[in-house]
C-alpha cells in the first residue's frame, strides 16, 4: 500500500498507509482527522488513483440535507412529462412508472457511489464537522448498510460497496455513533525528513538542500506557541512560490516578502517580526551559521 | 499464543483504558480484534497503529493510550503476564479518587453570616412586591438557605426562556418560506398533478450552543450555589451546554451536571474539582481550556459564557493570548461578573482590565434578575 501512495506522489507515513489498508481489508469508512493542511483529502483521491476508480466528493457544510447528498426528483422534467401526456390521454399507472423512474432521478453524490455499477467507487464525505448532527445520523444509516429507500422506487442497495473517507477539522466533536462505525486516523504535521520528501516531490525544481532549508524553517515556526501552525499545504505554496521567483536559498528580505503564502492571519504575520524571522532563519540554516 | 489468549488481552487493555478515562465501546473492541488479524503482530508499532485506529482512540486521549500501550502490551507475550500489574494502581488524580476537599464553606447557605440588615429590609420593607418579586431582586449572597431553595424554582422556570435563533437547516413550515419543490410535487398528486398550493420550508430554530467557564475559587463562595443552579437550568433548556469549572486548574464537568438536586451536585463537584474554592489563575485556566478543549467546543455558533470575579493572580499576559484566542472563535463572549452588581464597584482588577477588551457583552450575576436578562443576551 505505502509503495503504491509513494507511486502517486503521496508520502504516506506507515500509519496512514495502515489506516489504508485495515479500511479496505475490513471494509470499513475511515474517519481522519487532524489539523487544517496536513492532506486528509488528498488520502482520498491518492485512493481513487491507486484503485484506478472514481473520486465521488461530498463537499459537507452546515443545512446540507438528505436532499442534497442523496437524491432529488427532476422536478422540472416531471412536470414536463406530465403536460405532454395530457394531451396523449396516457394510462396514468403506466405515467406514474415513467416519471418515477430512474430517468427523472437526479442522483446526488451519495446515491451515486452506491449505484456505481463499473465497480466500487471512493466516497469522500469532506469536513464532516460541518454538517449539523441531524445530517450524521443520517449518515450514520447510509454507511451501515450502504441502501437507500426512495419511496417511489424501493429500496436500492449497493451495487459494489464504495471505499468511505470522511474527513473532520475538528471543528466540533464527530458523534459516538459515526465514529464507532468508523476507523480513527489522526494525522500529525509532517516530520522534518517527510516534508522535505513532499517537498521533493510535489515542487520540481526545488534542491534537496533548499528543500531542507524550507522545512526546518516551516518546521521551527510550527513549534512557535502563538498563531495557526501552517499545513504541508501551506509549505508546498510557499515552495512553490519561491522556486518561481528564482530564489534558491532563505535570507530574511525573502522571506518577508513571502510570508503570505504561509502565514494567513493578519495578526500572525503582524506579530512574526524582523527579530523573530531571523532566529527561525538562523535555526533553518544551522550549517551556515556556524561557517558564518 | 492463540487467539483466545490473544482476546483475553484485548479486552483487559480495553477495560484498562476505559479506567483511564478512554471511551472504549465494545464494538471498537470487536473492530481491535478483526483489525489485529489483519496486521503481523510481531510488529510492534503496526500493533500499536492498528489499535488506535480501530478502537478509535481520540488525538487528546492519545497520551493515556501510550502510556498503557507501553506497559501492558508487551510483543512477545501479549497473553498472560501483561496486565498483571493491574492498571488500578495508578488512578488519575484529580478524579473521584482526587484528593478530597468538600469545602464545606460553598456548602453551607452563604449569606447567613452577613445578609442580616439586608434581609430585614427586603422582608420588612416593600409591601407592595410579591415574595417572588422580592427574591429576584435579591443578592445572592444575602440569600438564606431557604430563599435558595424558592429561587431554584424560580431558575427552572427561568431557563425555558432561553432565547432562540434560527439555523440554516431547512425545515417544512405552514407559514412563510422556500419553496419546497419535494413536498410540493407530492401534494399536487392529490389535486391530478395541479400545483394548487405551494409547500415551503424555513430556517429551523435552534436552541444556542453554550460554552460555560465558572469560577469556582474561595472569593466565588458567596454565589457559588447559586450560579451553580443557574447552570444547571441552562443546561435543562440547552441540553448541550458544556460546563468547565476553574480555580487553579480546569476540570470539565459536564458529565457530572445531570438534571436533579443541587446538593449532592455540588457535593460531588466540591470533592471532584481539586482545589475548590481555593485561590484563581483565570488566565493559566483559560490557555488550558483554550489548548484543550476550545477546538472541539467551541465554534463559530457557540456563545462562551465566563462566570468570575476577575480576580486573577496570574501572569496577565497568559490571560490576555487565551481570551484573544476564545474571542476569535466563538460567536460571542460573555462575563458575568457577581461584583457589578454593586453600584460602586469598578473593573479595575488587573484580570478583569486586560480581559475586558475581548468580553462581547460584561454583565453583572448577583441577582436573579441579572441572570434573567443575561438569558436575551444569548440571542442577540
Amino acid at each position: 500500500m505505502q509503495e503504491a501512495m509513494d507511486a502517486c506522489a503521496y508520502i504516506a507515513e506507515p500509519a496512514i498507509a495502515t489506516a489504508v489498508y485495515l479500511a479496505r481489508e475490513m471494509r470499513k469508512p475511515l474517519l481522519v482527522e487532524g489539523d487544517a493542511g496536513v492532506g486528509k483529502t488528498e488520502i482520498a483521491k491518492v485512493l481513487a488513483q491507486i484503485t484506478g476508480t472514481e473520486l465521488i466528493r461530498l463537499q459537507c457544510y452546515e443545512g446540507l440535507d438528505a436532499n442534497t447528498a442523496l437524491y432529488e426528483w427532476n422536478y422540472q422534467r416531471q412536470i414536463l412529462r406530465l403536460r405532454m401526456s395530457e394531451r396523449d390521454g396516457q394510462d396514468p399507472a403506466q405515467l406514474e412508472a415513467v416519471i418515477f423512474g430512474r430517468d427523472f432521478l437526479l442522483e446526488r453524490p451519495l446515491l451515486r457511489a452506491i449505484t456505481r455499477r463499473e465497480g466500487p467507487a471512493v466516497l469522500l464525505i469532506d469536513e464532516i464537522d460541518r454538517a449539523d448532527e441531524a445530517f450524521e445520523a443520517f449518515l450514520l444509516e447510509v454507511l451501515s448498510d450502504f441502501q437507500v429507500t426512495i419511496p417511489e422506487l424501493g429500496t436500492i442497495r449497493a451495487e459494489h460497496v464504495p471505499s468511505v473517507v470522511l474527513t473532520s477539522n475538528q471543528s466540533r466533536e464527530i458523534g459516538d455513533g459515526l465514529r464507532r462505525r468508523c476507523l480513527y486516523l489522526y494525522i500529525e504535521h509532517p516530520s522534518l525528513e517527510k516534508e522535505v520528501c513532499i517537498l521533493r516531490a510535489k515542487v520540481p525544481g526545488v534542491s534537496e538542500r533548499f528543500a531542507v532549508e524550507i522545512s526546518r524553517f516551516v518546521q521551527s515556526l510550527r513549534r512557535r506557541p502563538t498563531g495557526r501552525p501552517p499545513g504541508i499545504a501551506e509549505t508546498l505554496d510557499w515552495a512553490r512560490a519561491l522556486v518561481s521567483l528564482h530564489r534558491d536559498r532563505l535570507d530574511a528580505e525573502t522571506v518577508e516578502e513571502t510570508l503570505g503564502c504561509l502565514v494567513k492571519d493578519e495578526r500572525g504575520a503582524r506579530e512574526l517580526k524582523r527579530a523573530e524571522v531571523t532566529a527561525l532563519l538562523a535555526e533553518a540554516q544551522p550549517a551556515e551559521a556556524a561557517a558564518g | 499464543m492463540s487467539d483466545h489468549d490473544l482476546l483475553a488481552h484485548l479486552a483487559r487493555f480495553a477495560g484498562a483504558l476505559r479506567e483511564h478515562g478512554v471511551r472504549v465501546a465494545l464494538g471498537d473492541e470487536l473492530d481491535a480484534a478483526a483489525a489485529l488479524g489483519l496486521v503481523d503482530l510481531a510488529d510492534r508499532a503496526e500493533v500499536r497503529r492498528a489499535l488506535l485506529m480501530s478502537l478509535k482512540v481520540r488525538h487528546r486521549d492519545r497520551s493515556a493510550f501510550d502510556a498503557l500501550f507501553s506497559r501492558l502490551w508487551t510483543a512477545d507475550a501479549p497473553g498472560g503476564r501483561g496486565p498483571s500489574e493491574t492498571p488500578r494502581a495508578n488512578p488519575r488524580p484529580g478524579r473521584f479518587h482526587g484528593p478530597s476537599n468538600p469545602s464545606p464553606r460553598a456548602l453551607l447557605p452563604a449569606g447567613a453570616a452577613a445578609g442580616g440588615e439586608a434581609n430585614a429590609q427586603a422582608e420588612g420593607g416593600a409591601p407592595g412586591y410579591s415574595r417572588e418579586a422580592l427574591l429576584r431582586r435579591k443578592p445572592f449572597d444575602e440569600c438564606t438557605d431557604s430563599d435558595l431553595a424558592d429561587m431554584e424554582v424560580l431558575l427552572a422556570r427561568l431557563s425555558l426562556r432561553l432565547a432562540t435563533e434560527r439555523s440554516r437547516r431547512l425545515v417544512p413550515t405552514r407559514g412563510r418560506g422556500q419553496a419546497d419543490l419535494r413536498r410540493s410535487f407530492r401534494r399536487s398528486l392529490a389535486t391530478g398533478g395541479e400545483l394548487v398550493s405551494l409547500a415551503r420550508r424555513a430556517r429551523a430554530l435552534e436552541v444556542p450552543r453554550l460554552v460555560v467557564l465558572c469560577d469556582t475559587s474561595g472569593s466565588m463562595d458567596p454565589h457559588a450555589r447559586f450560579l451553580l443552579a443557574f447552570i444547571l437550568s441552562l443546561k435543562r433548556a440547552a441540553a448541550r451546554t458544556e460546563v468547565f469549572a476553574f480555580n487553579t486548574e480546569l476540570v470539565r464537568v459536564t458529565p457530572w451536571l445531570r438534571p436533579g438536586r443541587i446538593g449532592p451536585t455540588l457535593e460531588r463537584l466540591a470533592a471532584g474539582v481539586p482545589d475548590w474554592s481555593g485561590g484563581t489563575r483565570i488566565g493559566e485556566s483559560l490557555a488550558e481550556f483554550v489548548s484543550r478543549h476550545l477546538q472541539e467546543t467551541v465554534s463559530a455558533r457557540t456563545t462562551v459564557v465566563i462566570l468570575s470575579d476577575g480576580l486573577d493572580r496570574g501572569d496577565p499576559a497568559v490571560l490576555v493570548g487565551a481570551m484573544r484566542a476564545i474571542a476569535a472563535r466563538a460567536r460571542q463572549v460573555i462575563w458575568l461578573n457577581p461584583l457589578l452588581g454593586d453600584p460602586r464597584y469598578r473593573p479595575e482588577a488587573r484580570g478583569m482590565e486586560v480581559a475586558l477588551p475581548f468580553v462581547d457583552r460584561f454583565a453583572p450575576a448577583h441577582n436573579l434578575e441579572s441572570l434573567e436578562r443575561f438569558l436575551t443576551l444569548i440571542a442577540a
